[in-house]
């Protein structure tokens, strides 16, 4: 079966390190989405993976070969290009059964695979049209068509949305996992968008500055970021960061002090190995309940901003020490700008980062 | 862009004002006419030239009346074209009509005797019909090796390697060369005794090699040093579409694992097929008015005569202006013939792509 | 992707990867081919080191040195800068009586005219290509290719009548003659390339002047024209050499006093053979060379839009 490995794979362009000491493996079947923003290595590592870039040192293995020194014609993978690279030439149906000259089958048989293709994408009456004739959709399917017309090792996916509207990139979000699923390769699938990572992938690999920050499924990743990028990253809106001071823990509680507040919070119990520093701390704004009284376990705070967001109310809340604090409260919750709120953090969905940005976890 | 409001209303065609062209022109023609009729040419030639100013400046004077800012700013670009272009074209359809001799006073009004003279018994003469088939020939023979030799060096700088762009303008050099430079020094390279082919054939055993003594040497020297000098700009060109490819093309090709063939077909070539077109026009126009490289390797010896040096003979040295005129409107039509034949391929070529 | 570039890369001396890129393997291939098309103007700027007897030495003398013994000594010539000299200080001593070689005169013809023309074609061509560019007649497209078309004539079609006008006006001959032409034949080529460069500007920040109450003048000087300078410089300077480089309107059209370079070094050599002075007119050809060699190094960028009169952009 067909499995994608990256073995501390490096890319350097001059000084600049692309990539750095990357490690990936995708089995059969999985679908991984490398996520991450813009110019974070992540269309690298998978250039490196189709073998368009060359890696600088580790290896690329896939379906058990190592293929460090391979064309990307003798790796046998499929790729769909962020800007779809239809070649503009060619017809819609002609751009589908290029892949397949290489397996010199007859002509009645590549219509009848170019037609089987087309019909699960539905492009069959535009595979008369030239690529400038069609609409933006359709290009992006004829680019997923051209990939799955033929039985590759794995699939590669580079941006395959960023270019469609917003309606358009729902639909086709579903309509390339439902093709996916049906195909049972190991796929890669390159964005910087999480929303189409958390519904697409079986796990997520975020990257920042060429290196691998976590890869989990996308529970994972969402209730157990492993370090402050991961934890801001992922999730809109995004999760409070508040840097305290660490006094004390006793069993459960720790007391963390920001401002001149000092709030006893219940936590992970590994935050008890820590000793007293700076730490950060990490709470989703949907993790919070207002209370009506001020307590030692709520965090205080005053209204500044209020969102309707339609079914819930985001707040911008301003913390005695001048932090921003975004609060998601049902409709129903009402606020007025300046009031005073008491925040209670739920303890399952309260994280603490160290020193060093990762988080302290059992 | 014109506020018509505020514009004057154009003066009626009667009435005599700077900005009343339309009058400017009758006058201007009837004058030029009657002068060119009556006066001898000296005197004629500068009533013809105070007319075209008297026109040009009620052009100008209207479009300054009418805020016609388009006009303004290009009207002396139109002017000194049509002095030193459209005029001396008209004069010399107008003296194609005529027997005139510009060593020799007398004029004659001949009509088409000229085209006549020319269409029946010279191109039936041995001398012109050479020289016509020649012309043939040198544009076949030198656009065929610089299309060649021009896409064969683009492809080898389509890719990008170390120190290419300093390589690229070796290749570079010999189009912007003066035509008498490569001229004169290809010459000295043909020379039978000094000229480094010779010289060369003589070191390997052979004889002295004597390259401008008869026709095909003659003819071979010639296209071989017009290819070289040219052949750059076909380069050039076909680079510029080569480059155009994009690179995610020639990836997806890679990807989807496209033979290099079949990549240069359906990928490569769509994208430097108009450019090639436009290289073929320039270069078959150029070799066409080929004559300097005659003038200055053979001076047309070992019947390599073209026709554009013809025309230059036989107005020039041999004061046949008449005839000269009326060639050379020959040559013109071919011209546009070529040029309008490329403009048509290229047009159904677009609409079909 | 790269945010640092090394300097090496910066010069062209990259590693390879990737599709479309290849090593110094083709580097070597690619300098060959190169170098062998380069020969004929290599050869024409060692013989300007070389003395009479030297460019015409039988066997010839290829190189000014042996290259460590590499070439056998018959072939290697010593260097001179004589011919170099000779150009300009008016005197070449062949034979031991000095001779007026008139090329300072000649080159001061080329640089003159040429400089004049062009600079003339330039002011006129850019107003209309400005005028063509933003204030489009009706049938614009006509006017610009009818233009365009003056260019490829067949020059002896309007050589008749220039010679006859010249005759009649008496500028045959003359400075003015010659540049009046000169303008007109750099003309299509100047309005073609400076359209395609106005052709290029947003038209946005010219509206915005506008609505700001700015004359159609001060548009035009100060928000054009400083957004095409590289545009402008680069049509200069091709107009300058192909006036540069012209010969046969100027074998036709210049007399003694005006005659350019190139027609000077056509009749050098009208008698042919050993009586021509090769090293000499090397030495022209390669003074003749430079501004053309350093043309096209530093407009490598502009080159293609230059030969083709801006009907391919790059």
């Amino acid at each position: 079966m067909s499995t994608i490995e990256a073995r501390k794979i490096t890319k350097r362009f001059g000084d600049f390190v692309a990539v750095k000491d990357a490690d990936l493996s995708v089995a059969a079947g999985e679908v991984v989405c490398l996520l991450g923003p813009s110019g974070c290595g992540k269309t690298t590592t998978l250039r490196m993976i189709a073998g368009l870039e060359r890696v600088t040192s580790g290896d690329i293995v896939i379906g058990g070969k190592r293929m460090n020194d391979l064309s990307p014609e003798k790796r046998d993978i499929a790729m769909v290009f962020q800007f779809y690279a239809l070649y503009p030439a060619l017809s819609v149906g002609e751009n589908i059964a290029m892949p397949l000259h290489y397996e010199k089958i007859s002509k009645p048989d590549r219509d009848k695979r170019v037609r089987r293709v087309a019909e699960i994408l539905h492009l069959t009456e535009v595979l008369d049209r030239m690529p400038g004739q069609v609409s933006e959709g359709e290009k992006q399917r004829i680019a997923v068509a051209r990939a799955i017309v033929r039985e590759p090792n794995c699939f590669l996916f580079d941006e395959p949305l960023s270019r469609l509207d917003v309606e358009l990139r729902h639909s086709m979000r579903g309509q390339i996992k439902e093709v996916l699923s049906n195909l049972s390769k190991a796929t890669v699938i390159v964005t910087h968008d999480q929303l189409e990572a958390l519904t697409m992938a079986d796990r997520i690999a975020i990257m920042r500055d060429g290196i691998i920050e976590q890869i989990g499924t996308p529970h994972q990743v969402f209730a157990k970021p492993a370090n402050v990028f991961v934890a801001s990253f992922i999730g809109t809106p995004q999760m409070n960061l508040v840097k305290g001071k660490l006094e004390k823990v006793s069993g459960a509680k720790a007391t963390i002090q920001f401002g001149g507040e000092r709030v006893e919070l219940e936590v992970n119990p590994a935050v008890g190995s820590l000793k007293p520093s700076e730490v950060t701390l990490g709470i989703r704004p949907r993790a919070f309940t207002p209370v009506s009284a001020g307590a030692k376990d709520t965090i205080l705070a005053t209204a500044e901003l209020i969102e309707p967001m339609g079914a819930e109310t985001l707040v911008h809340a301003r913390t005695p020490d001048e932090s921003d604090i975004r609060v998601v409260v049902p409709r129903d919750v009402k606020f007025k700008i300046g009031e005073k709120l008491h925040l209670r953090a739920d303890p399952t969905q309260t994280h603490i980062f160290g020193e060093d940005g990762k988080a302290v976890r059992a | 862009m014109t506020s018509v409001a505020l514009s004057p209303p154009a003066p009626d065609f009667k009435t005599i004002a700077p900005d009343n062209w339309k009058l400017a022109i009758v006058v201007g023609l009837v004058v030029s006419v009657l002068a060119t009729l009556i006066l001898p040419a000296n005197a004629a030639f500068w009533v013809v030239g105070a007319m075209a100013a008297m026109v040009a400046a009620s052009f100008v004077v209207n479009a300054y009346r009418r805020h016609y800012y388009g006009g303004l700013l290009v009207s002396p670009a139109i002017a000194v074209l049509f002095v030193m272009n459209i005029f001396p074209l008209v004069w010399s359809l107008g003296l194609s009509f005529f027997a005139y001799q510009s060593n020799q006073q007398n004029i004659r009004f001949v009509g088409l005797r000229n085209y006549q003279q020319l269409l029946t018994n010279d191109l039936k003469a041995p001398e012109l019909w050479a020289n016509l088939t020649n012309t043939a020939m040198f544009v076949v023979l030198t656009v065929a090796a610089q299309m060649i030799v021009g896409f064969l060096l683009a492809v080898l700088f389509a890719k990008q390697f170390p120190l290419r762009k300093y390589l690229l303008i070796l290749v570079l050099t010999p189009m912007m060369l003066s035509v008498v430079a490569v001229g004169v020094f290809f010459s000295y390279y043909y020379d039978p005794t000094f000229g480094l082919i010779s010289q060369v054939i003589k070191a390997w055993g052979g004889e002295q090699f004597i390259l401008m003594s008869n026709k095909t040497g003659a003819v071979a020297g010639i296209v071989f040093a017009d290819a070289w000098m040219w052949s750059p700009f076909v380069m050039l060109l076909v680079l510029a579409g080569l480059v155009s490819v994009p690179k995610y093309l020639y990836e997806a090709a890679a990807i989807d694992r496209v033979s290099g063939w079949r990549r240069f077909w359906t990928i490569t070539f769509p994208y430097i097929r108009g450019l090639l077109m436009l290289a073929l026009l320039f270069r078959t126009i150029e070799a066409f008015k080929m004559a300097d490289l005659v003038i200055l390797l053979t001076k047309g010896g070992n019947d390599t005569m073209t026709i554009s040096y013809h025309v230059i003979r036989i107005a020039n040295e041999q004061n046949k202006t008449s005839e000269g005129a009326a060639l050379s409107y020959l040559l013109l039509f071919v011209v546009i013939v070529l040029t309008n034949l490329y403009l048509y391929i290229a047009n159904r070529r677009s609409q079909g792509a | 992707m790269a945010n640092t570039i090394s300097i090496w890369e910066r010069l062209g001396f990259r590693k390879a990867s990737g599709v479309g890129e290849a090593g110094w393997g083709h580097t070597l291939f690619a300098a060959i081919i190169s170098l062998i098309y380069f020969l004929p103007v290599l050869i024409i700027i060692l013989t300007s080191f070389k003395l009479q007897t030297e460019a015409l030495a039988v066997p010839p003398k290829l190189l000014p040195t042996t290259l460590f013994g590499l070439i056998p000594e018959q072939y290697v010539f010593s260097p001179t800068l004589e011919n170099f000299t000779s150009v300009f200080s008016r005197a070449y001593v062949a034979g031991g009586a000095a001779e007026s070689t008139g090329f300072d005169r000649f080159f001061f013809n080329s640089i003159f005219i040429a400089s004049t023309s062009v600079l003339l074609a330039l002011v006129i061509g850019t107003l209309a290509a400005y005028g063509f560019s933003r204030y489009p007649l009706k049938g614009n497209d006509t006017y610009l290719f009818i233009i365009l078309t003056t260019r490829m004539l067949p020059a002896i079609v309007v050589i008749i009548p220039v010679i006859l006008m010249f005759r009649i006006s008496g500028l045959a001959g003359s400075y003015l003659g010659i540049i009046f032409l000169y303008t007109a034949f750099n003309l299509p080529f100047t309005i073609w390339m400076m359209k395609s460069f106005f052709d290029e500007l947003s038209p946005d920040v010219e509206d915005a002047a506008r609505l700001d109450g700015s004359s159609d003048a001060k548009v035009f000087f100060k928000i054009c024209l400083p957004q095409v300078l590289a545009g402008l410089a680069a049509t200069f300077v091709f107009g300058l050499i192909l006036t540069w480089n012209e010969f046969l309107f100027a074998l036709l059209l210049t007399g003694v006093d005006t005659r350019t370079v190139p027609v000077a070094m056509n009749q050098a050599v009208a008698g042919g053979g050993i009586g021509v002075l090769w090293g000499l007119l090397a030495a022209i050809e390669t003074l003749f060379l430079i501004p053309v060699f350093l043309v096209t190094f530093f407009l490598q960028n502009h080159l293609l839009r230059g030969v083709t009169f801006g009907t391919v952009k790059r």
